[in-house]
């Protein structure tokens, strides 16, 4: 036994020691470690679907345009400017021109073929393209300019602004590279999803089969300023500065052409509690997103801020109350505007988000200034007017305790509501247990359902569910409200079954409209209708809170996921 | 009689674990049955401070005195009792498969017969006529057997391979782990609070059955059980009355451990979020609390001593016995 | 001998299959298979509408076979019974199976073998290690309480109480103590180092054990108090047999009849266990793995059961099953060996 032990210490020891020698060899300022929760686990270009992934295919790769948080509309990034657009009834032009500047890493020129390309690929049967058709899919053809061989004009169907953005908003990938014989130059852009069988591409699909890009994206170098320097999946994804980028060539560049840190190295560490271990002891720069109560404990210490920056920004996520209204008892828009009064949600704030997130009237994020519709009242709680309201619905308070109405078929149906969400979850389970306590003393039984993710998704897509909380994601450019409310939506993503003509009406305008103020006017509208009808209550906008090194200086946070721009982080030089 | 020669025996200790599962048990009863709503104007209280909260809040605003005794419920309701059935069904198994082996129950073919013929004609017609097959199978069943009794006279019965039968059982449940046999079956369904107790159940027998079986085989071995065997007593008889008593000694030491093992899965899983509902407080719940607010001490001491002090007295008694 | 050892095999294989199939069946037909797809599709608004969201799902279950039947028969409510033939999900793996592949994963788009050997380069240093010290420290635990009366009640109270605690709350607590710079932070907060950082090989086993210090003191000290409560139970029953008495009247000492005679038969209902620890090497453990950053078995199920990514959690539930089917013939072998009185059926 002691024998036993001694050998432990001495095995310990020996440990130490040697595990000490080899830290002096650590971080030179260039380099950057962000926190990551999860793995991008796919780096093919054609299947992005996870949010690692998405930002690694950012910074390895450029797309025509990109939206830009500061000015909430697209700006140009491969492209020279924004699109010219031309509208000849229900297909739009939009023609581009690729930046002279721009390259691939072995000096060759981007072009408009490489565009083609890229289209092509994304239309090329064999490949994991299912994604892609759903999203680019109305980009029907590319027209090569005749002369200039940066400048094309894609063919869009259905003319909604939205379009436009989106027609610029994926990964160029290099032709030389996948295509080195421009194989697939003879065939034009629609028929690609008819010649599967042609042995050209069938060769190019066995060819791009055979790189493997999902594992190795280092096979495929974008046109970006990093390329992916190592990768241990589960553990570290490092992304390395090429020493030589096209857009160091320009004499200023625009804020989506700079690229500071010469290494960004990405750890992956799924628990929040070792990723706050890891950043106060200085093993990580970055940790976005952090959880709102580890974030104030920190805020608080002064050990962490004297090595630490906090910063916090709104984003356009929101926590809303989604309400099933296929379900007798809140078929009726009183009934839901009642339920809404007893979430506390001034209360929620404080309790889930420490106070910082920000309360909202409807949909839109009052950030977005230009469209926000400040007059209408905030959410808060108000348990008498949820009773006024019940009753004004025809539901009558029961000497028992519990709610009755009488249905059409004479029948008497008690009012009576399940609340579910995401398990695992601890805010969602504070808002079920307010909302649980405020409806009790009403005398509203009310059950809480944790669900597992797949279940709660299979659940509210049969629609079995009454009340659901769930977070939605959004953006400052896009107001296309079709998935969520119209009713083209129902039975997919439309999960709380609203629909009525005015709101079709009403989504399809602002989804084409272009010009600001006609779109504020339909937005507030829009708003407006909502609050009355409420399929959602919207309880509050999320923040993103991002703590970071002290060395890293000024970090460059946006409203859209990830909260920050890794490639803008300008690390301080350290003494 | 046997109680009053050990009460007269016990030292101090074994009634102060009698005494402390005597509370647990009295705060189960009398613990309040509906939770107070959480009170979101305290939270993350230190104790002692508060008039209203003296032992303190959670982050959710929840007092945890009155969670700590509705949390004795749950242990009383759940992991004991999940306990007993996961060893129950554990002695059961291991023993008949260790005592049975693959040849030692040779089945009647009517008996055979008699539950092959309606269960294969019941998987054929499908899931139609569910009352009908209901009423009918079984009186076929029993037709059978009556019947088959006068038709087999005479035959050898059929060896019933019960270890391998058995065995099989354990290698498909042990082949993925506990917890994430558990949220296979979350995603499928939200297990309530007897369906976690089943659950519980039917996925940790195995390893009292795989202790039992070894035990079994050690006794079955020994001369005394041979010659019972070869006196041609019944199995269960020879189980019951031969294997039993000098088996279950290698359950009891296991019984604190086990019921430890279960608060703490259950722990886990309120923690993954797929355990209890959210409105059945525990023990587990609130140690789990401590991941969310590290600093909050009072949410380890209290639930973490209340389970110290549960599981020492579980030990000591099952000890003393 | 050869016969029998190839009536074993046979067995097992019979029963790895089994499992598989039980496995497979049961979670692809427990699970909708729309509700799979579904989950990729909630991260993108932009696919609107009904019509568009129905068409993707088809395509996207089509690119994983999954628009098959399931089995060769299916209960259809209008037709009673349906014959599929062999065009069907559970054929198609079958086929995959004989010829030595897994399949692919639905979310990572590569071959579960190699998501296999990859994680179980984390998790078999982890689980070893965790394995060898805590047998090594229960079997000396139990011997050295077992001559010692007196500190038994003592050592025994004090491992009930650490059995008492969960997994997922004693490695917090490990974090928070010993990697915390509020405390002490002598060991690293997670991984096995970080990406940049090069070492030699002579190094590389002190850098590993270094970094998993924590997360296999964590195990050692969960899975301690069972298997030395076990053996100790066992060393008390077989210290009041007459042969102990025995050695005793015949001059042995106390610490020499444990060693010499009692250990041998009290090992017998520990070997059991044995079955119960290999399989649970390979299996991992989800709570250390995902608190310590280590992408090892334990992460990989959890994962691939939360995100039903049906191909990895069969394949990993066939190793497990397999190591498993090994450990029990092993456990039988050390049975008879240990003691030779046990016959087992053939």
């Amino acid at each position: 036994m002691k024998h036993l032990f001694s050998g432990l210490i001495v095995l310990l020891w020996g440990s130490l020691f040697y595990s000490c020698s080899p830290r002096a060899a650590n971080t030179d300022t260039g380099t950057v470690r962000i926190h990551w929760v999860r793995d991008p686990e796919n780096l093919d270009p054609l299947v992005v679907d996870n949010s690692s992934a998405y930002e690694v295919a950012n910074l390895t790769n450029c797309s025509l345009l990109c939206g830009d948080d500061s000015t909430q509309e697209f700006v140009p990034w491969l492209a020279e400017s924004f699109p010219a657009v031309e509208q000849h009834g229900d297909t739009l032009l939009v023609s581009y021109r690729l930046r002279p500047e721009a390259a691939w890493d072995n000096g060759t020129p981007i072009l408009a073929r490489d565009v083609a390309f890229t289209l092509k690929v994304m239309n090329c049967p064999g490949l994991p393209i299912e994604m892609d058709q759903a999203m680019f899919g109305f980009v029907r053809d590319i027209r090569l300019h005749p002369t200039d061989s940066r400048q094309f004009t894609l063919v869009c169907l259905g003319a909604s602004p939205d379009h436009v953005r989106t027609s610029g908003d994926y990964s160029i990938l290099p032709e030389h590279i996948l295509d080195p014989e421009g194989e697939l130059r003879t065939i034009p852009l629609p028929h690609m999803a008819r010649t599967a069988a042609t042995p050209v591409v069938q060769a190019f699909v066995k060819r791009y089969q055979a790189l493997q890009l999902a594992k190795h994206p280092e096979r495929l170098p974008g046109c970006g300023p990093y390329r992916v320097s190592s990768w241990q999946n589960g553990r570290f994804l490092v992304l390395a500065r090429k020493s030589k980028w096209w857009a160091d060539a320009l004499p200023v560049p625009p804020r989506q052409l700079q690229a500071f840190p010469t290494r960004l190295i990405y750890q992956i560490i799924p628990d929040a509690t070792t990723a706050t271990l890891a950043l106060r002891r200085g093993e990580l720069d970055v940790y976005p997103m952090m959880p709102a109560g580890e974030f104030a404990r920190l805020q608080k210490s002064a050990a962490a801020q004297q090595s630490l920056t906090f910063s916090s920004t709104d984003s356009y996520d929101c926590l809303a109350v989604s309400f099933n209204v296929r379900q007798a008892v809140l078929r009726d828009a009183l009934t839901r505007q009642a339920l809404s009064y007893l979430f506390d949600a001034p209360t929620l704030n404080r309790a889930t988000q420490q106070g910082t997130a920000r309360l909202s009237a409807g949909l839109i994020s009052p950030r977005i200034r230009q469209y926000y519709y400040d007059s209408l009242p905030l959410p808060r709680f108000d348990s008498r007017r949820a009773a006024a309201l019940l009753r004004e619905a025809g539901w009558q308070q029961q000497q028992a305790g519990g709610w009755l109405r009488s249905t059409r078929q004479n029948s008497r149906e008690p009012l009576q509501l399940r609340l579910h969400y995401r398990a695992g979850e601890s805010a969602f389970e504070t808002i079920g247990l307010q909302f649980r306590a405020a409806a009790a003393t009403l005398g509203i039984p009310v059950e809480l359902y944790p669900t597992e993710q797949s279940l709660l998704t299979r659940q509210v897509r049969a629609g079995a569910t009454d009340l659901t909380l769930r977070t939605l994601t959004g953006n400052p450019f896009s107001y296309d409200f079709t998935p969520l409310l119209h009713s083209r939506g129902i039975g997919a993503s439309n999960t709380s079954g609203f629909s009525n003509t005015l709101s079709d009406q009403l989504i399809e305008q602002i989804a084409t409209t272009e010009d600001p103020t006609r779109k504020r006017k339909l937005l507030r509208k829009f708003q407006r209708f909502l609050q009355q009808e409420r399929p959602f209550t919207v309880l509050y906008f999320l923040p993103y809170r991002i703590a970071a090194a002290k060395r890293l200086g000024k970090l460059p946070v946006t409203g859209i996921r990830p909260g920050y721009a890794a490639a803008r982080i300008r690390p301080v030089s350290t003494r | 009689m046997r109680v009053a020669a050990l009460s007269t025996q016990q030292p101090r200790h074994w009634w102060l674990a009698v005494g402390w599962l005597t509370l647990v048990c009295l705060a189960a009863l009398l613990a309040p049955g509906a939770s107070s709503p959480p009170d979101f104007a305290q939270l993350s209280q230190p104790p002692f401070l508060n008039a209203r909260h003296w032992l303190g809040t959670n982050a959710q605003g929840l007092d945890v005195g009155q969670a700590l005794l509705q949390g004795a419920r749950t242990v009383v309701v759940v992991s004991v009792p999940a306990t007993l059935l996961t060893f129950l069904l554990g002695a059961v198994m291991g023993s008949l498969a260790g005592f049975l082996q693959n040849t030692r129950w040779q089945a009647s073919p009517q008996l055979l017969l008699s539950i092959l013929l309606p269960l294969v004609s019941s998987v054929i017609i499908g899931p139609r006529w569910l009352v009908a097959q209901l009423l009918l199978l079984p009186c076929l069943a029993m037709l059978l057997w009556l019947g088959g009794r006068q038709v087999f006279r005479g035959w050898r019965g059929v060896p019933v391979p019960v270890d391998t039968l058995v065995m099989g059982m354990i290698s498909l449940l042990d082949s993925l782990p506990l917890l994430v046999l558990v949220l296979i079956a979350a995603a499928v369904q939200r297990p309530s609070l007897s369906g976690l107790l089943l659950l519980l159940s039917l996925t940790c027998w195995t390893t009292p059955a795989r202790l039992m079986r070894a035990a079994t085989l050690r006794v079955k071995a020994l001369p005394y059980a041979e010659a019972a065997e070869a006196a041609g007593l019944p199995a269960t008889q020879i189980i019951r009355r031969h294997i039993w008593p000098n088996t279950w000694q290698v359950l009891l030491t296991r019984f604190p451990l086990t019921v430890a093992m279960l608060i703490g899965f259950e722990t886990t899983l309120s923690f993954l979020g797929v355990g209890l509902p959210p409105e059945v407080p525990s023990w587990g719940r609130l140690l789990a609390g401590i991941r969310q607010s590290p600093t909050d001490w009072w949410l380890l001491a209290w639930p973490g001593l209340a389970l110290l002090l549960t599981i020492l007295s579980l030990q000591l008694l099952a000890r003393r016995k | 001998m050869i016969r029998r050892a190839l009536r074993q095999g046979l067995r097992g294989i019979l029963l790895t299959w089994l499992t598989l199939s039980t496995l497979f069946l049961a979670t692809r037909a427990a699970t909708d298979k729309a509700t799979l797809i579904q989950g990729t599709l909630e991260g993108n608004a932009r696919v609107s509408g009904l019509p568009e969201q129905l068409a993707l799902t088809q395509q996207l279950l089509h690119r994983y076979n999954l628009d098959r039947p399931l089995f060769y028969l299916a209960w259809q409510p209008a037709a009673g019974w349906q014959w599929h033939g062999s065009h069907n999900q559970y054929h198609q793996w079958l086929l995959q199976l004989a010829q030595g592949s897994l399949g692919y994963s639905y979310q990572e788009d590569a071959p579960v073998m190699h998501l296999l050997g990859r994680a179980l380069r984390y998790t078999l240093p982890l689980t070893l290690l965790a394995a060898g010290f805590s047998l090594l420290l229960a079997v000396h635990l139990a011997l050295w309480v077992s001559c010692r009366p007196t500190a038994r009640s003592l050592v025994l109270a004090v491992l009930h109480a650490l059995q008492s605690i969960p997994l997922f709350l004693l490695a917090v607590c490990l974090l928070l103590l010993l990697a915390n710079p509020d405390v002490v932070a002598w060991f690293p907060a997670f991984g096995l180092g970080d990406a940049e950082t090069e070492i030699n090989w002579l190094q590389q086993p002190g850098y590993l054990l270094y970094h998993l210090t924590l997360p296999v003191l964590s195990l050692v000290l969960v899975s301690l108090p069972a298997l030395t409560i076990q053996l100790d139970g066992a060393l008390q029953q077989e210290l009041s047999q007459k042969y102990i008495v025995t050695a005793r009247a015949k001059g042995a000492s106390r610490s020499r009849a444990v060693r010499q005679h009692a250990l041998r038969n009290a090992l017998l209902p520990s070997i059991t266990l044995l079955t119960e620890l290999l399989p649970s090497l390979v299996a991992g453990s989800v709570v250390v793995e995902v608190l310590f950053a280590l992408p090892g078995m334990g992460r990989l199920l959890a994962e691939a059961a939360a995100t039903q990514d049906y191909p990895v959690l069969v394949g990993a539930a066939g190793l497990t099953a397999l190591v498993r089917l090994l450990a029990q013939a092993l456990a039988d072998m050390l049975y008879q060996m240990a003691d030779p009185r046990i016959r087992l059926s053939q």
